[in-house]
């Protein structure tokens, strides 16, 4: 599994937190679950794997919170045994966009350093 | 040999224009923010560089029109080295505003100072053929393919092309209409400008340098209207800042 930054997936999620965007690709919590998830495509994912990143931001109650109100009863994961889950397309289609929200936001720093330097 | 008076006249124009341009920005640094500081510098020396240029070609021909070839010769070595020199600020403006970073905009400089240095060498090695003084130009045909190859793909061409590119990347994305067109027109008149001292420096017929020199004339008034753009323009391009606008009776209800 290749690793995931989690400063950067902070920095975005802040980001998208000051346009007013709280949820999804504004929510930290939510952006390294899928990310957790999408790494182990193919793989069951066990919870530790998850904790082994949301335990720097969140404690454990509130990632698996989460991962029932948010990931399962939305079909983007299923569960195929106790603390071990498994990412479905619907998934990974919200893997992509997560993944495209970190484009966006290289772009538009990007641009808003651009139009910061011009004087 | 009026013509030679007007073209001197167009050379004052845009001599004038360009240092009370380049005294506007520097009175206006202090407002810039600290990000935006080393452009404001690079384009401030930019445009006294093409001030100092059109001091020494506006000598040049009235020289000419008094008939001192010598005046005309020496002028044209000496304004010879501010047009070198021309593409540094260019180059480190859009290599700073592009990246952020001082150091590679630093770099980028040194190597077309190196380009400048060049050209000059080629240039004062080979020497120059004339004057032609015409009804409207006095017109020197450089001695040397490689200066004139140096001076064009060197000097010219490369941070020309860097101007479009980051036209075009400010331009697909979405900012508002105050920046783009504040950003467009920027770069645009420094293109215009500086496209035109190339055409210039190679004219080998005298109209076109006359008309390079008035298109020259337009970039720089063109870059004044970027940063300030009057009344009328802004209400048309519906570009005004809104300032201490009135709340509206329904949002102080809410």
């Amino acid at each position: 599994m290749s690793e995931i930054d989690i400063s950067l997936e902070g920095e975005v999620a802040m980001y998208f937190q000051s346009l007013g965007i709280n949820n999804g690709p504004g929510d930290l919590q939510y952006r390294l679950i899928i990310r957790v998830l999408a790494e182990n495509e193919g793989h069951v994912t066990m919870f530790s794997d998850i904790r082994a990143y949301t335990d720097q931001i969140a404690d454990r109650g509130s990632v698996g919170s989460k991962l029932k109100v948010v990931f399962l009863m939305s079909g983007l994961v299923e569960k195929v045994h106790r603390g071990g889950y498994v990412i479905t397309d619907k998934g990974l289609a919200a893997a992509r966009f997560i993944e495209k929200s970190t484009t966006f936001y290289r772009k538009a720093m990007q641009i808003d350093g651009i139009i910061e330097r011009m004087p | 040999m009026s013509g030679l008076i007007l073209n001197a006249t167009i050379c004052a124009a845009i001599m004038l224009s360009a240092f009370a341009f380049a005294l506007t920005l520097y009175r206006n640094k202090p407002k810039c923010k600290d990000q935006s500081t080393p452009s404001m510098v690079a384009l401030i020396d930019f445009w006294v560089l093409i001030a100092l240029s059109f001091l020494f070609v506006c000598v040049r021909v009235i020289a000419a029109f008094y008939g001192s070839v010598e005046v005309d010769r020496v002028c044209y070595y000496i304004a010879s080295v501010p047009f070198a020199f021309l593409p540094v600020p260019i180059v480190f403006f859009i290599v700073y505003v592009a990246t952020g970073d001082k150091v590679a905009s630093w770099a980028m400089s040194l190597l077309f100072s190196i380009f400048g240095i060049a050209y000059l060498t080629f240039l004062y090695t080979s020497g120059v053929v004339g004057p032609e003084v015409t009804y409207w130009a006095t017109i020197f045909s450089i001695d040397s393919e490689i200066a004139i190859t140096v001076y064009m793909a060197g000097l010219f061409i490369v941070p020309t092309a860097m101007i479009f590119v980051l036209l075009g990347i400010t331009l697909i994305r979405k900012i508002s209409r105050r920046r783009r067109y504040h950003i467009a027109l920027v770069l645009v008149a420094i293109s215009l400008v500086f496209d035109f001292i190339l055409v210039d420096m190679v004219a080998v017929q005298d109209i076109m340098q006359v008309a390079a020199r008035l298109f020259i004339l337009s970039g720089v008034v063109l870059a004044f209207l970027a940063y300030y753009p009057p009344d009328i323009l802004q209400d048309r391009l519906s570009i005004r800042k809104v300032l201490d606008a009135e709340p509206d009776a329904e949002e102080v209800d809410e």
